[in-house]
């Protein structure tokens, strides 16, 4: 298990420099000075050289990169230029909210998610598989943006059920989940029923069968015990499509997360703040991952042994 | 049998990406007196918010999202597949520092490094397409690289090595069209991300600028008037659903009918 | 069996990380005011943004005021004219508290406006400050500013809040923590889209809340979630909630002048023919009718009919597409070789929609225009560069005639002004310092509409019109008065007839 976890451990800082590379090289993508682009022409040239000192670019690129590796370690974020307030006061305020959207969405996808798999599984190449897995394609193929809306329209608009946007109690959670839930929720089932699929073909599920279980029984305590594991995991690999949902849809509901904070710093050329925040969520989704995977070699012994490539 | 209808719907949306270029549209005709007019028989989907017809906008846009998701899915396929050969092909630390950057893009989740690429570099199409490509490239390199390591073990390339023929020449000829089918069905998936992703970008206001049109943009400009016209934003989504699930369909059957096994793809 | 039972366990803790979330519901007393933008600085030595502005007219106390016409009237203090380059306030209440309960004085006002004329802290407003020399405060309730020139509508000028010495001396945080002496005081901003106030007189908490979305503010309001708002609604949405009986609805005409503004640098809008095409290219009233709901009215110069200095008989360029075509034949263009535009703008939906409106008419003439939308940092800054062939702003709460320097005279190019066209007329520059110098009022108002006449000949701006003010609330809100720069103090006399049943 040790050597396992320094392993992947290793990956795991290599990867966090990459990402803190590309990162930095961002600021570097902005057409002409961005300097001039966040200020303005017209700015005095004694703030543009405060911010052009502040954000370290009038040294050499290497220096540059060292130093925002530096700032970094001592979780340095920097200044916000739009409210010149330090931008890790600023994740830190939006962080809670996304974690709300996140946890209330993964309900969502799972409470959607399991009965379709499982009932798509036990009654394979049947109408009601042919259904849910329907449900699960058309899920995929409605954009966040779209589904979003729809939700506004029909249940806040239409039916005066839920707030429309804004986070302000737990009803204006709901819309939010539902439209960021229901795309995990149509992965997730395709997920589970093969999961179990593949589980349901081996030798023990068959002796339970032959003992004279009934099929329910079969699949809540063998198959779904041991589908849930390869699930578990590639929940893990989706909560990037969640946080990456999640930009778009606090962006349809203006739900106060870190998934706004980029859309709005983008629009104020904000960039130290699209930095931070975009290193923010990629950096916890790496962790995540990192989590999962340990987790998993923590349930079943035998992914450290298997561990390839 | 079951490609008929996806594939009819893809030809539908091609058809109307190319439709502009013949028939005579107005999607740009500004017409105050027809402001927000719901659909009717003298115009089937009606106006939007500045009086111009929603069908030429659909078609417009239909265009915009055709046209983006095949320049980013060809770029990326391009770009990824020779990354990704040339890696598994060189082996070694080529190989393994490839496997890192691979890893780097990957921890960018979803759509976020295309948003923050096309947010730093300007709004625009020109910058969704180099955006979506800076994403769009690793998922074919990762895929090709996988493929190559698994055949280039194979006695006919090892026999093209004996002889002498140049690594390019090996990559081109012997590698990538043994590898082709399941990038070919990760392509097909692909195009209906790019369509997703287009639109999604175009939503947030980093694609097309006004008054060209994409059915991202739509839905954005139609949710401000969803109280009182709430065709707007239905329309366009009714197409980018109906396009996406086309395209879903055909890449399941495509990738039955060339027997590649089941990928685990990310959202 | 694969697995033992425990490791069902440690799917079960895995699975109690989901938690779900605390809430939170609003309170019914609170009166709520929904914004499209957040006030982005709360000090009044630094704020230049429109709701800003009118959220720190609310907390801090000024010396003048305007009356409707746009005549100064003391608020804070009377004033009188010792000599040209001596102005001698009094002030008018000894009672004048700040939030922390200690009294507004003459060294509270001195501080201020020194902390602003202090060139190292780069005020916005320095500018149109800079004639004054030294403040002095002779007493208590008296202050002395000497000019260093003369400038007969000094007082006008004075329209900043006033801060508390002691606490500018401590550098305390006015933009995040206010404190004034106004009829509000600075509760609390739990987050950035929300700020809450309380109404000194009766205690009344208020609550700022900014929603972005139009669509939203709007069923915001028929939820009972916010109370009022003003403005920045699409006129769809208005006639949409005039016709729901829980919303009753204030219009009133405004001030705010809406405009298109050219590069006079530029070879192109360089030429009157040029810009005489697109006056008349531009049907505004049917934009006013079809786009804005009949809200405006047309504007033919930057300064309403009904102000002191305005002109009511100033003739505007008609929509006439023939006369606009034939202009551009006459110049020269046809077309084959059309008149290729750059026009800017914000990337403010409505503006982007007004945009492609003008876009569409130009093109109708034989322009070619491409539209270029901007988030309001870079678009501001473009245009302050003069970095822009075209363009088109509003120029909200003018008060004072001296606006015309300010966009006009050859000296006011940024960053000595907002003359962002670079207009360079002998003409204007004449009729613009006549005007300053004249001592009597209806001399300098002569002067005043000879300029307005002639900038309408010479067109450095085509001029749209004056927006109206919309004032939306909940049947229950009695007591607002709409003003006509857009300002919220009718806030002081809000409030609910009956409280009511549900939020």
């Amino acid at each position: 298990m040790l050597q396992f976890l320094v392993s992947r451990l290793i990956t795991a800082t290599v990867v966090v420099l990459g990402v803190m590379c590309l990162v930095f090289a961002l600021i570097h993508l902005v057409p002409g000075d961005p300097v001039e682009v966040m200020l303005g022409e017209s700015a005095q040239p004694a703030d543009k050289e405060a911010l052009r000192e502040a954000l370290g670019l009038n040294q050499p690129v290497h220096l540059q990169l060292l130093d925002y590796l530096a700032r970094l370690v001592r979780l340095d974020l920097g200044t916000s230029i739009y409210s010149r307030r330090p931008i890790l006061d600023i994740l830190l305020e939006r962080i809670p909210a996304t974690i709300e959207l996140g946890i209330a969405a993964l309900w969502v996808a799972t409470f959607l998610a399991l009965p379709l798999g499982i009932l798509a599984a036990m009654h394979r190449n049947t109408l009601l598989d042919f259904g849910a897995m329907g449900f699960a394609l058309v899920g995929v193929s409605i954009p966040n943006f779209w589904m979003g809306p729809m939700l506004i329209l029909v249940g806040a608009l239409w039916l005066g059920w839920f707030p429309v946007s804004g986070r302000e109690g737990f009803m204006s959670l709901v819309l939010p989940a539902l439209t960021l839930g229901t795309a995990m929720a149509a992965i997730l089932s395709r997920m589970i029923r093969s999961a179990l699929l593949e589980v349901i073909t081996e030798e023990f599920i068959r002796t339970a069968r032959a003992k004279g279980l009934t099929e329910w029984r079969v699949i809540a305590h063998h198959g779904l015990r041991n589908a849930l594991l390869p699930v578990i995991t590639l929940l893990g690999l989706q909560l990037g499509a969640l946080l990456g949902g999640a930009i778009i849809t606090e962006t349809v509901f203006s739900w106060p997360g870190i998934g706004l904070l980029v859309v709005e710093a983008i629009q104020r050329r904000d960039y130290p703040v699209v930095q931070a925040t975009v290193l923010f969520i990629s950096l916890s989704y790496v962790l995540v991952n990192l989590l999962t995977d340990l987790l998993y070699a923590w349930i079943d012994p035998r992914v450290r042994i298997q561990k390839g490539p | 049998m079951r490609m008929w209808a996806p594939l009819g719907l893809v030809l539908l949306w091609a058809s109307m990406a190319l439709l502009g270029f013949v028939v005579p549209l107005a999607p740009e005709h500004i017409d105050l007196s027809k402001i927000l007019v719901p659909g009717g028989a003298e115009e089937w989907l009606g106006y939007d918010d500045l009086g111009r017809p929603i069908l030429d906008r659909l078609i417009m846009g239909a265009r915009t999202s055709f046209f983006v998701a095949f320049a980013v899915v060809g770029l990326s396929l391009c770009v990824g597949t020779m990354i990704g050969t040339f890696g598994a092909f060189m082996g070694g630390w080529v190989d393994h520092a490839l496997v890192r950057i691979i890893d780097v893009f990957l921890a960018f989740p979803g759509i976020l490094l295309a948003i923050a690429l096309a947010g730093v570099m300007g709004p625009g199409i020109d910058n969704v397409v180099i955006a979506l490509s800076a994403v769009g490239w690793v998922g074919y390199a990762r895929l090709s690289r996988a493929q190559v390591l698994t055949v280039k073990e194979r006695d006919h390339i090892h026999a093209a090595i004996a002889i002498g023929t140049k690594p390019l020449r090996i990559m081109v000829r012997h590698l990538i069209p043994l590898v082709s089918a399941p990038l070919i069905v990760e392509a097909s998936f692909g195009i209906a991300g790019a369509v997703i992703a287009e639109a999604g970008l175009s939503f947030l206001g980093l694609g097309v600028q006004p008054p060209a049109a994409s059915w991202g943009s739509m839905i954005r400009e139609g949710t401000r008037y969803m109280l009182v016209a709430p065709h707007l934003v239905i329309t366009p989504g009714v197409a980018i659903m109906a396009v996406v699930l086309a395209i879903n369909l055909f890449g399941d059957w495509l990738r039955d009918w060339l027997d590649v096994k089941d990928q685990t793809r990310l959202g | 069996m694969k697995f033992p039972t425990s490791h069902f366990t440690k799917l079960a803790i895995i699975t109690c990380l989901f938690v779900i979330p605390a809430c939170n519901e609003p309170s019914p007393d609170v009166l709520r005011f929904g914004l499209a933008s957040a006030p982005s600085n709360l000090d009044p030595r630094f704020a230049t943004d429109a709701t800003s502005a009118r959220i720190n007219r609310l907390l801090y106390e000024r010396l003048v005021d305007f009356t409707q016409a746009s005549q100064p009237v003391p608020s804070l203090a009377m004033w009188e004219m010792l000599t040209p380059t001596h102005y001698r306030f009094r002030l008018k209440n000894q009672n004048s508290q700040f939030h922390d309960g200690s009294p507004l004085t003459s060294r509270d006002v001195k501080t201020t406006y020194d902390f602003i004329l202090d060139p190292q802290h780069s005020s916005p407003h320095r500018s149109s400050l800079k004639m004054i020399d030294h403040i002095e405060v002779p007493s208590e309730d008296i202050i002395d500013f000497h000019l260093a020139r003369p400038d007969p509508l000094f007082p006008g000028y004075l329209i900043i809040g006033i801060l508390p010495a002691r606490l500018v001396a401590k550098g305390h945080p006015f933009h995040s923590h206010p404190v004034g002496s106004g009829p509000f005081a600075f509760r609390g901003r739990p987050d950035e889209s929300r700020l809450q106030l309380v109404r000194r007189s009766d205690s009344q908490p208020f609550e700022f809340i900014r929603v972005p979305d139009p669509t939203v503010r709007a069923l915001k309001l028929l939820a009972g979630e916010i109370d009022m708002m003003q403005n920045d609604l699409p006129p769809e949405l208005v006639a949409y909630l005039a016709k729901n009986p829980q919303v009753h609805i204030q219009r009133g005409r405004g001030t705010n002048f809406a405009y298109l503004g050219f590069n006079l640098q530029d070879p192109l809008t360089g030429q009157l023919v040029v810009r005489q095409a697109v006056a008349h290219a531009i049907d505004r009233e049917a934009i006013i009718r079809l786009v804005l709901g009949g809200s405006a009215h047309l504007a033919e110069s930057l300064l309403p009919p009904d102000h002191w200095a305005g002109d009511s008989s100033l003739q505007g360029y008609d929509y006439n597409p023939e006369k606009a075509r034939s202009l551009l034949a006459k110049a020269g263009y046809s077309q084959e070789h059309p008149v290729h535009l750059t026009y800017k703008t914000s990337s403010d939906p409505f503006r982007i929609r007004l945009a492609t409106i003008f876009q569409h008419q130009l093109t109708q003439v034989g322009f070619r225009v491409d539209l270029r939308s901007y988030d309001w940092g870079t678009f501001y800054g473009d245009i302050k560069a003069g970095r822009f062939q075209m363009y088109s702003l509003s120029w909200v709460g003018i008060q004072t005639p001296d606006i015309f320097s300010y966009v006009f005279h050859s000296r006011s190019v940024p960053p000595n002004g907002a003359n962002r066209g670079r207009f360079k007329s002998p003409s204007a520059d004449r009729l613009i310092e006549q005007a300053e110098a004249a001592e009597a009022l209806v001399d300098k108002r002569a002067y005043y509409q000879q300029l307005q006449a002639y900038l309408l000949e010479a067109l450095p701006y085509v001029p749209l019109w004056y927006e109206d003010h919309v004032f939306i609330a909940r049947r229950e809100i009695e007591g607002f008065t709409l003003a006509l720069d857009g300002n919220y103090d009718g806030l002081q006399m809000v409030h609910r007839s009956i409280t009511p049943l549900r939020h």
